[in-house]
């Protein structure tokens, strides 16, 4: 049935988009970073998995040089290994500096690692695409193999079970004794400095472990769509993202969850639209015009997002 | 025995002076309250002691040790803490949470620890909200443990200042300006609380203040600073009647 | 570095877009206290503007890019009534939020109108002449004399007039100058004409100088960034300052690191800039 093909392809994108939301939230979220590097820890995450597993291709048009057959589990970890790392590095280099400052820091050095991987094709395959990322047990899971059902339905669980397990990972990192220090950052630098708390490594710790889940979603979406370029990885995903987390609301992982939902939903819409429709060449663009216009009505209107702390947000303000 | 030494103190911005010279010491078991005119450095000089800002010259020591280039979490870590003027409470959390923040060496704060949940994290969770109970009941904020520190009164948030400072068990307790706001009913009460804490916990403080009065009343030694230095050192009586500091605050400081 | 004049003359070219640019951000920023991201898009939209009047409608370009200008100041005013004015109250963070939101809706309705691809300036094909070993275009030329005819008038108005003394003031102390009765929403709405304007004429130069696409004014927004940070954000002097820095730097560069990377210098020179001296190149940040 066409229906529910197309919701399990909707739903697997719900489900890497709701990993980058989730680590989105723990920067913003629980510590009030301005995060604007997102995309680049997600494209990092996905590129480092397929090229650990993706031989390069031979023929006169190859250009791509670098590639590597070792297992997708070694991918995937890697790929999330890495990009908590470069998640750390860029944050070095700001984490000290005041909000808007650290949005644009992380801004172009995002927009820096994407021309690295658009120029050095021979690591990366540059602006054309690469090609044949392997499936993780695509082997098996067919109607007719060892796992009976259809590819799209393993990859759905697969990618929300992952997504299940760093929710509950997440929350309790936020409701314990390390995230209390995380959220009086986001209120506060002076008060847990104060206290005794070195700020600069909390910032430093949840930069990182924030990016590397963003990572292990670019290592699944790669896995996933078997084909990536430099394109998919635009600023436009951090913005997503960032929409998806204040729209869900910000502080809320559940809130997370549900924005990348949100988003996701309000993007793919179009194609459980049938037939011809006016404007339809423009249809992509008008649907990202329209996460805009939302973002700015939810913080206009319901700034807490949909299940975010109203109390939290208000306390404090002389209303 | 001497707990806190300043010796030489200097700092400037720009081109302004704003502590030329600054000497002192504070010893253990004493209330040391720190009084002066608008500009004459009290701030800066407060700040120097607890690391938010760097000295052009000069050295602090805090129980023997230079701490003189330790940052401030540092300085806290080895029983210095601060609180501040503005009473900077974390709006966003719970009187509950605040006072749960000030806990030291909190297994919990490490990212592995957290995550497995492990017996030793949920033991020090445990045994700080007990002493945070008794801190909160002390300064009579139990009933208010779940509320946002955001919505507290101006005075209670002092006591919650207070009480997260303390929450952190410091051996040297300095408070910016904790009088600064607070009617004079509660001024009595946080007064009585600091002498109660020296008397009954071993505990020192450093204050600065405005309130002269509050100052006299629970000040084991009193020092004046006037123009970015150290005027006149002694006790309550000596440096009220020292005629140097009666010329500092009547010399017309704007 | 080898000191090519040709690299120096395009990095005054490059310089005089970025200082213009940078001007505008800092002079919004100054008044209106947030970092407007949608800026960069704003400067595109001028472009887009200029570049339908010029190649779509045929009109000379002379009256395309006046076109451009003014559309994008009262652009920007109509965009602050929308938009931005409702959130005035609110922390600087909602507001960088809040223009993202901005920017993205602008650039996909530019992709939206004319398509992703990009286009160029329907200008006359000529042999660009060479003075001294340097080889120039008549776009770079009427971009330097612009440039410099726009900056000095600029300066004319913050310093000469009353309402350019007011934004200096205000810029300074936006308490002081409430109270001292200066009428800030007209200010507000004086410093979203002046802004509004630099950027279409900044997009303007941008695509003149390079090519139009839907992307431009964001990818420019980083170099445009570091001169506003290195020249102590809020500071006019130190913005213009810090274009033509950044400007020759990053063109000059070129001799010594692969072209692609040329942006990487603004953003190098970012970092620098805010680790090293957070309160600009002239020491007057207002933060």
């Amino acid at each position: 049935m066409a229906l529910v093909d197309l919701l399990l392809v909707v739903g697997i994108i719900a489900g890497v988009y709701s990993l980058l939301a989730i680590g989105m939230n723990m920067h913003w979220g629980d510590t009030g970073l301005l995060n604007f590097a997102h995309a680049a820890f997600f494209a990092v995450g996905a590129y480092t998995s397929a090229i650990l597993t993706t031989p390069p291709a031979t023929g006169d048009l190859a250009t791509r040089v670098v590639g590597f057959d070792f297992p997708i589990l070694v991918g995937l970890l890697a790929g999330t290994a890495l990009a908590g790392l470069v998640g750390v590095l860029i944050a070095i280099t700001s984490v000290r500096l005041e909000g808007d400052y650290l949005a644009m820091v992380t801004l172009s050095s995002a927009e820096l690692i994407r021309l690295m991987i658009h120029n050095e094709a021979w690591l990366t395959t540059g602006a054309q695409t690469l090609k044949n990322i392997p499936r993780p047990l695509s082997g098996m899971v067919s109607s007719g193999g060892t796992i009976p059902v259809s590819y799209d339905v393993f990859y759905f669980v697969l990618v929300w079970a992952i997504v299940g397990v760093c929710y509950l990972l997440f929350t309790r990192l936020s409701h314990s004794p390390f995230g209390r220090v995380l959220h009086a950052i986001r209120e506060n630098d002076d008060v847990p400095l104060a206290l005794g708390k070195n700020v600069t490594t909390f910032k430093l710790k949840s930069f990182g472990i924030g990016a590397a889940v963003a990572g292990l979603a670019g290592g699944l979406w790669a896995h996933y769509v078997y084909a990536i370029s430099s394109i998919m990885f635009l600023p436009s995903i951090t913005f997503l993202i960032w929409a998806a987390v204040i729209i869900g609301g910000a502080g809320s992982y559940a809130g997370a969850v549900l924005g990348a939902s949100v988003i996701v939903f309000l993007r793919q819409i179009t194609r459980f639209i049938p037939g011809d429709v006016p404007f339809g060449d423009q249809l992509a663009y008008i649907r990202l015009m329209l996460v805009g216009a939302v973002l700015i009505l939810v913080l206009y209107y319901r700034p807490e997002g949909l299940l975010g702390d109203a109390e939290r947000l208000q306390a404090g303000t002389s209303e | 025995m001497t707990l806190l030494e300043a010796r030489g103190l200097r700092k400037t911005f720009g081109g302004i002076v704003a502590v030329e010279e600054a000497t002192f010491e504070v010893d253990r078991n004493e209330i040391v309250g720190v009084i002066g005119p608008n500009g004459a450095g009290k701030s800066t000089t407060f700040k120097l002691l607890t690391g938010f800002h760097r000295p052009d010259e000069g050295t602090v020591e805090f129980d023997g040790e230079d701490v003189t280039d330790l940052t401030p979490d540092e300085r806290a870590q080895r029983g210095m803490v601060r609180t501040f003027q503005i009473a900077q409470e974390l709006t966003g959390m719970q009187v509950m949470e605040n006072m749960l923040l000030a806990t030291q060496n909190h297994p919990g704060e490490k990212v592995l620890a957290a995550a497995a949940n492990t017996g030793s994290v949920r033991g020090s969770e445990a045994e700080a909200r007990d002493r945070a109970e008794e801190l909160l009941k002390f300064l009579e904020l139990w009933d208010l443990r779940e509320e946002y520190a955001g919505n507290l009164s101006g005075g209670q948030r002092k006591l919650l200042e207070l009480g997260r400072a303390l929450m952190a068990e410091p051996d040297l307790l300095l408070l910016d300006e904790p009088m600064a706001g607070v009617n004079p009913d509660l001024t009595d009460r946080l007064l009585e609380r600091i002498m109660e804490l020296r008397d009954e916990r071993d505990m020192t403080f450093l204050v600065v203040e405005h309130d002269i009065e509050a100052i006299m009343r629970i000040s084991d030694t009193v020092i004046g600073m006037h123009d970015g230095k150290v005027l006149s050192k002694g006790t309550p009586e000596e440096v009220q009647s020292d005629e140097r500091m009666l010329e500092a605050y009547l010399g017309g400081d704007v | 570095m080898v000191l090519d004049p040709q690299l120096i003359w395009n990095g005054l070219v490059v310089g005089s877009i970025i200082a213009v640019s940078a001007l505008g951000l800092t002079l919004i920023f100054g008044i209106l206290n947030f970092i407007n991201i949608a800026y960069g898009d704003y400067m595109a939209a001028g472009a887009y503007v200029a570049w339908a009047v010029n190649a779509q409608v045929g009109l000379p370009l002379g009256v395309a890019i006046v076109a451009g200008i003014l559309t994008m100041s009262v652009g920007a005013v109509v965009l602050d009534k929308l938009v931005f004015q409702h959130f005035r109250s609110r922390s600087p963070i909602t507001l960088l939020i809040v223009s993202i939101g901005l920017a993205f809706i602008i650039r996909n309705f530019i992709r939206a109108i004319w398509g992703p691809s990009g286009h160029f300036y329907d200008l006359p094909m000529e042999a660009n002449p060479s003075f001294l070993g340097v080889r120039f275009s008549v776009e770079q030329v009427a971009i330097m004399v612009t440039s410099i005819v726009l900056l000095l008038g600029v300066y004319a108005l913050l310093r000469r007039t009353r309402i350019g003394i007011a934004m200096r003031a205000a810029s300074d102390d936006r308490m002081l100058s409430r109270i001292r009765g200066v009428d800030t929403e007209k200010l507000v709405l004086y410093v979203w004409l002046i802004g509004g304007a630099i950027a279409g004429l900044g997009g303007i130069m941008l695509g003149l100088d390079a090519q139009l696409r839907p992307n431009m004014g964001f990818t420019a927004l980083i170099p445009i960034f570091a001169a506003v940070i290195l020249g102590g954000i809020g500071d006019p002097k130190g913005a213009v300052a810090g274009g033509y820095t950044i400007g020759v730097i990053q063109e000059a560069s070129v001799a010594i690191i692969p072209s692609e990377y040329k942006f990487g210098v603004g953003l190098l020179a970012l970092i620098v800039g805010l680790l090293t001296r957070p309160d600009g190149l002239f020491g007057e940040a207002t933060r």
